[in-house]
């Protein structure tokens, strides 16, 4: 049995090989990797997904929103094998990508945004920065070498506010750690490498080798950086570019830089103390730099990492799948990081595109990915789904309002309201504000008004559509998919009646504002 | 039937238990020791101290010794208790606190001692241990507030998210959490209004759709969560239904206006302290009066900032000082404000942190983390007040007397609140896990 499930799998790699279709093949590898082990479990993987779940989940992770109906009818009408493959590739090179990434980087490289308001000043310039560098398709590794290595001298002027959308810089990752060489060398241990040091910071790690020397050594990277007098986050910074020694407070030990493995910078080494500390970071040899990264991606993917909580990699905390994660590493370092082919293999890869619905009692475990969990959204993309779905326009005009990630009140009101939880997608919860907010908020109530929603409009209104034609185009506005005969027939009834007014279009609206509040339309699945 | 009109609480707990949360019995002990919590009727305020507060400036001092700081203690209403100069308000309500002078908790990093000091447990591997908060209004719920059983006001979540939600019990047991986003909220011509940041808004049914058709629309989408539901048993699924179940619940109740401190003279309102921390008191007052059972209220700053504040590594005395100014007048007047409504009696106050400070201060005229020998303070209901318990070194380096661990402390306030400690729930790995550690006792000589 095992013998001819192995034939099997060689058969389909070569057959892919054959193609000569490297994410096809890594694709196919993912899933060589992820099927063996749920074989080992006695697990049954649940199905792909069809083509209406398949196509709504990779707008919102792909491009952080729903689809437009328009394009699911003509997802669904399509009949070229290769379209989940194509409607791939147009997402990963649209606009939309390029937003939505800038926002789960920013996160993922400033998560002080999340926690504290009274840094959210620096997100325009640090996501503006980030689209520059996606559009521009910079390697994960360059543009992990330009946050750590900004030049500092550029902010000298305390009048100049270094937060503005139209002054695109990472210095943002600097500023939210308040330039304090212990917390840059814990976020960038953290950030890029996957490794909690901070403990080490007051006393010797409890369970792993990390001692308050290495912490303070490692810190000691960052010993140049100076705050300018006051103003908090936004404070002018410099940086003493020869300065190499760190005290450890309350101790009378200085030390010297230290990387994380041991090694020290050699002497005749001229460059910044930020330049060698990227150039050792970002070397394919530090494959914890491409485990850390892969591990990201697939978390974003998945709501789970193969190492979870995935900037956790300590030896009490393994890998899920071991091989898989090396296998992404050493590809990511081999395809120069490049973040889009590890996406496309992933998206491509079964183990992604199965149904989010438990079709057998042995999926139970998540971590084996026998079916795709469901996820949260995340606040910008709520929001940018009840946008599609609604047809909704910004009517609040900001100065920056011509690029995307334009200044939008009502969008920033509502990423405020939901927040995150910072618990892990697969975990997360509607509370119950957002569920007021949701029910008898302003949005959803122009949404599902009859004379101010567009989409709703458009349905009710034009001409020589039946009861039934305006349900699914509420439905495909909404949920990107066709509904079910019996559920469809039983809203058609509902509508012909009236509802509680007597009124078909108000009977519509409601409809469309269960749409609005249902789980489906608000989870990922 | 659908998930949002016309069933009971019970029945949607019967919904809820035959998922993944169903109590096991715990024998006949604890359903006796159950009806009893449930007809003393306890509640519980919890005041959460992120970032962990110095003992020594507070209620532990140390005058004439070099860790003792600058700060002066003074006495107090009790003879022979003494409290920080900064804390004069405090210092008379000092017959109902009992200050328990000798914890000694092993954990001393943030997130860890955070997720000890909130759940009673350490994180372990797949276990998702909930939070006090959501265990406690478990047991002490009596079903009938139309008000969610939990209400957390300002938690700083970002370092130990799991440390604050309701874990293995379920999305049914979350807190409803207020005042954490926004919090310096501008009122009328831009004057800070804290009451502000804690109201609950978008109550009100959309203009212009009565009730009925509220329960049409209600209608619709049970039908939906059906459909979608039955093959998805996932958390953010289950909790979906949850919070809507519940803001329906909510929104439709008198017990809401809880929530408008406009309410209050603005004589309580000032004695509360114009402050998130103090309006967050009063908030929590008028939630226990209402029929709450657990209200936690956190200070993360004295300028209603979200950090750990208390974390003071650096300039330790002028930030406790400010501090402890917000904090004496917000704990204070709840103290005062729940004794004169005849509802001390009944609720419990838990003053604590994740651990305390370093007695020796560092060159930055700072204290670090110390686990080894702190304090916490239980006030109120079930509690002989006017006592500290335990002792520390003249040093304050180590306990000198009584060692109290986290489940002791927890321990001891699950025998205040009348809840029987070694109820076992079971976790989402199949295990029965206890609401405190077993081989906890109670703290001697604290419970009244």
């Amino acid at each position: 049995m095992l013998r001819s499930a192995t034939v099997l799998l060689l058969l389909a790699t070569t057959s892919c090989v054959a193609r000569g279709d490297e994410v096809v093949e890594l694709a196919t590898e993912i899933d060589g990797l992820i099927r063996r082990r749920l074989a080992a479990e006695n697990v049954t993987a649940a199905p792909v997904a069809d083509d209406a779940e398949f196509l709504r989940r990779v707008f919102l992770d792909l491009g952080g929103r729903i689809p437009p109906s328009t394009r699911v009818r003509r997802f669904l009408a399509d009949r070229d094998p290769d379209k989940r493959r194509k409607v791939v590739d147009e997402l990963l090179d649209s606009s939309l990508y390029v937003v939505h990434f800038s926002n789960v980087w920013r996160k993922a490289l400033l998560p002080e945004t999340q926690a504290d308001p009274q840094t959210r000043v620096l997100v325009p310039a640090f996501e503006a920065w980030l689209r520059q560098k996606l559009t521009d398709d910079t390697s994960y590794s360059e543009m992990v070498r330009e946050i750590v290595t900004v030049p500092l001298a550029a902010s000298r002027n305390p009048r100049e506010i270094p937060g503005q959308a139209d002054r695109p810089s990472p210095l943002a990752f600097y500023q939210a750690k308040q330039i304090k060489p212990e917390n840059l060398a814990a976020s960038t241990a953290r950030t890029f490498l996957g490794i909690r040091i901070e403990c080490a910071q007051c006393h010797d790690h409890p369970f792993d080798n990390w001692k308050q020397n290495e912490f303070w050594s490692f810190a000691a990277f960052f010993a140049g950086m100076e705050r300018q007098g006051r103003g908090g986050f936004l404070a002018a910074i410099r940086e003493v570019a020869d300065r190499r020694k760190l005290k450890i407070p309350g101790t009378e030990t200085s030390v010297g830089p230290v990387f994380l493995d041991g090694s020290r910078p050699l002497p005749t080494q001229t460059r910044g103390a930020r330049q060698l500390l990227a150039d050792w970071m970002i070397t394919a040899e530090n494959s914890y730099f491409a485990k850390a990264a892969v591990n990201r991606l697939w978390s974003q993917m998945f709501g789970i990492g193969l190492v979870d909580p995935p900037d956790d990699f300590t030896a009490d905390n393994p890998p899920s799948h071991p091989k898989l994660l090396d296998l992404l590493a050493s590809e990511f370092a081999s395809h120069n990081f490049d973040v889009r082919h590890i996406l496309r293999s992933i998206v491509a890869s079964d183990a992604y595109q199965r149904t989010s619905r438990q079709t057998d009692p042995s999926q139970q475990k998540p971590r084996l990915f026998s079916r795709m969990a469901v996820k949260g959204l995340s606040p910008e993309q709520i929001f940018d789904s009840l946008a599609q779905a609604t047809g909704y326009v910004p009517a609040a005009v900001g100065r920056t309002s011509t690029g995307p990630g334009a200044l939008d009140s009502v969008r920033s009101e509502f990423v405020d309201l939901f927040g995150d939880d910072s618990s892990r997608p697969t975990q997360q919860r509607t509370t119950i504000l957002q569920a007021l907010a949701l029910m008898n908020g302003g949005l959803v109530a122009e949404a599902t008004s009859l004379d101010r929603s567009r989409t709703l409009t458009a349905v009710v209104e034009f001409p020589a559509l039946g009861t039934g034609d305006r349900v699914e185009a509420l439905f495909l506005a909404a949920l990107g998919r066709r509904p079910g005969a019996k559920r469809l027939a039983a809203l058609v009834a509902y509508v012909d009646a009236g509802g509680v007014t007597k009124d078909p279009a108000a009977a519509l609206a409601d409809v469309f504002w269960a749409l609005l509040n249902s789980s489906e339309f608000l989870l990922n699945h | 039937m659908t998930p949002f009109s016309g069933m009971s609480r019970r029945q949607w707990l019967a919904l809820a238990a035959a998922g993944a949360v169903t109590p096991p019995a715990s024998g006949l002990f604890g359903r006796i020791a159950h009806a009893t919590a449930a007809s003393r009727r306890r509640r519980c305020i919890l005041l959460w101290m992120s970032g962990g507060p110095s003992q020594i400036d507070t209620f532990d001092m140390k005058p004439g010794h070099a860790n003792g700081g600058p700060f002066r203690p003074i006495a107090t209403t009790v003879a022979g208790l003494r409290f920080s100069q900064h804390l004069p308000k405090l210092s008379r309500q000092a017959k109902h606190l009992a200050v328990l002078r000798s914890m000694a908790t092993k954990e001393g990093d943030h997130q860890r001692a955070t997720f000890k000091m909130r759940t009673g447990y350490l994180p372990q591997g797949p276990i998702h241990y909930p939070t006090l908060g959501s265990l406690f209004s478990k047991e002490l719920s009596d079903g009938t507030s139309p008000l969610p059983d939990f209400v957390s006001v300002a938690p700083y979540r970002f370092l130990s998210p799991a440390a604050f939600g309701p874990g293995f019990l379920g999305p049914e047991f979350a807190p409803l959490i207020v005042g954490d986003t926004n919090p310096v909220a501008m009122g009328p011509g831009g004057v800070v209004d804290e009451s502000r940041a804690l109201r609950v808004r978008n109550l009100q049914q959309p203009e212009g759709i009565g009730t009925a058709r509220v329960d049409a629309r209600l209608k619709l989408l049970g039908q939906f969560e059906a459909d979608f539901g039955a093959e998805r048993p996932d958390v953010p699924v289950r909790s979906h239904r949850t919070a809507y179940r519940q803001a329906v619940k909510m929104m439709r109740s008198e017990s809401v206006t809880a929530f408008d401190l406009d309410d209050e003279p603005a004589a309580i309102r000032d004695a509360y302290g114009r402050n998130g921390f103090g309006q967050g008191c009063l908030l929590a007052r008028r939630l226990v009066e209402r029929g709450v059972p657990f209200v936690e209220v956190s200070l993360n700053g004295a300028d209603a900032q979200m950090q750990l504040g208390w974390d003071t590594h650096q300039n330790n005395f002028d930030t406790v000082k400010r501090l402890c100014s917000t904090l004496d007048s917000g704990w204070a007047t709840l103290l005062e404000d729940l004794g004169s409504r005849g509802l001390l009696e009944s609720t419990l106050v838990i003053w604590m942190g994740e651990f305390g400070r370093t007695p020796k201060i560092n060159p930055n005229r700072g204290r670090d983390h110390f686990p080894n020998a702190w304090s916490t303070v239980l006030a109120g209901g079930g509690v002989r007040g006017g006592q500290a318990v335990g002792r520390t070194a003249a040093d304050g380096t180590e306990v000198a007397d009584r060692p109290i661990t986290t489940g002791d402390l927890l321990a001891t306030v699950c025998g205040a609140l009348g809840i029987d400690a070694q109820k076992q729930n079971v976790s989402n790995v199949g295990r029965p896990i206890r609401l405190v550690d077993p081989r906890a006792t109670v703290v001697e000589g604290v419970l009244g």
